[in-house]
């Protein structure tokens, strides 16, 4: 009860595998981060793009020599 | 590819080079230095050939002039050289695929704004209509061989939104582009000049998700009074076209296409008259479609643009007018 011998590889065994299994899980979440972070990256990066393309084309114009004004962007003529 | 190799065989003066592939020029010395009847060919100077995607730039001027239905307006204004901003407005029909013949139309209208900013070097046009979708692209000459483009289409809803980004360098007598794209679209390409009139291409694509892939062949042969090309492709697909520019202002074209998955086959006559004041393209289909687009200039800064187009076969009828205001 205390100590079965045929106990003791078990949990050798059973920490062996619970280690293999650590180990692997660890990999695998790091696998699982990086597949994470880069859905994360992507989906910022479409609504940055879908929200900060047309602004950004409007400053970069804006910026653009010879300078046009507030008033000639807004203006209809 | 029949007419490319027709072509090439009556090509003049210099011999075509013994057993060449399409990748590499054939040997310098020899060539330049055997005299020709007319002129020598220098076969290290060749001129660099169209980029890949333009290889049936001329037919698709002529005979893929967009007409619309119903009424358009597009007003742009420039704030300076490179930087302008454009309107439209556009009122007409939507067809929804329906079966049987018939056709349904939905009214529909839109509004887009776009602002465009053009330099040498950078090339900035995006355009987001009433719905939300944005549609941008970017030309960035990163070295003066290298350019990257990126083309894309962002929607509210997930999951439809497209992009690609495509790299190209261009070489002394050839290019080459590399192409990523979402859904796990990968494509490569390669041109390259073989004579001085003719050249020859190939791509390859790989489609991740739906596991897909396809190899294409593409040959241009141009002149001074026409160009013809050839594509085939693993898809399926073969499209021949000829573009003969009978004077400065007309030009007519032809083009042929058979896809073999669908055993589609079209064959389009077109012309295109361009003149002072108006721009006239029209073509004939095998489809029973006939369609013209008129693009006048009544003034500086103003266009009138008329656009019809008649399926006789679904009977289906589009007519379309539009103004465009602005440079």
């Amino acid at each position: 009860m205390a100590s079965r011998p045929s106990l003791k590889p078990k949990p050798k065994g059973g920490k062996k595998s619970s280690s293999a299994a650590d180990e692997e899980s660890t990999s695998a979440t790091a696998v699982r981060l990086v597949k994470e972070w880069t859905t994360w990256t992507m989906k910022t990066t479409k609504v940055v793009a879908h929200y900060g393309f047309i602004p950004l084309i409007i400053v970069v114009g804006m910026n653009s020599e010879p300078k046009p004004t507030i008033a000639q962007l807004l203006s209809p003529f | 590819m029949g007419s490319a190799a027709s072509h090439s065989a009556r090509l003049p003066p210099p011999p075509p080079p013994p057993a060449f592939d399409a990748a590499t020029p054939p040997k310098p010395q020899e060539e330049a230095g055997k005299p020709a009847a007319e002129e020598k060919v220098d076969y290290m100077n060749l001129p660099c050939p169209v980029p890949y995607e333009e290889v049936q730039r001329e037919a698709f001027m002529s005979l893929k002039a967009e007409v619309f239905e119903g009424m358009r307006l597009d007003y742009t204004k420039m704030l300076n050289q490179s930087f302008g901003l454009t309107h439209s407005v556009s009122m007409g029909a939507v067809e929804i695929p329906a079966q049987g013949s018939d056709v349904i139309k939905i009214p529909h209208g839109t509004y887009e704004f776009g602002a465009n900013f053009l330099d040498p070097k950078l090339v900035l046009i995006g355009r987001l209509s009433q719905d939300g979708r944005v549609n941008a692209r970017v030309k960035c000459d990163l070295t003066e061989n290298l350019a990257l483009k990126i083309n894309a289409q962002m929607t509210s809803e997930p999951g439809y939104s497209q992009g690609m980004f495509n790299f190209d360098y261009k070489g002394k007598d050839y290019r080459s582009q590399f192409q990523v794209g979402n859904n796990e679209f990968y494509g490569a390409n390669y041109i390259q000049s073989v004579t001085k009139h003719l050249s020859l291409g190939t791509e390859a694509f790989w489609v991740g998700q739906q596991r897909k892939s396809g190899v294409g062949l593409v040959a241009r042969y141009d002149t001074k009074n026409f160009v013809a090309t050839g594509q085939i492709a693993t898809t399926g697909m073969v499209a021949l076209s000829y573009v003969q520019k009978v004077s400065d202002k007309v030009s007519l074209a032809s083009d042929f296409m058979y896809n073999q998955m669908s055993k589609d086959v079209t064959a389009t006559f077109g012309y295109d008259y361009m003149l002072r004041q108006c721009r006239l393209r029209g073509k004939l289909d095998t489809n029973g479609v006939v369609s013209a687009l008129l693009e006048e200039r009544l003034a500086p800064g103003v266009t009138l643009l008329l656009s019809a187009e008649i399926d006789h076969w679904k009977k289906d009828y589009k007519f379309g007018y539009g103004v465009g205001i602005g440079e």
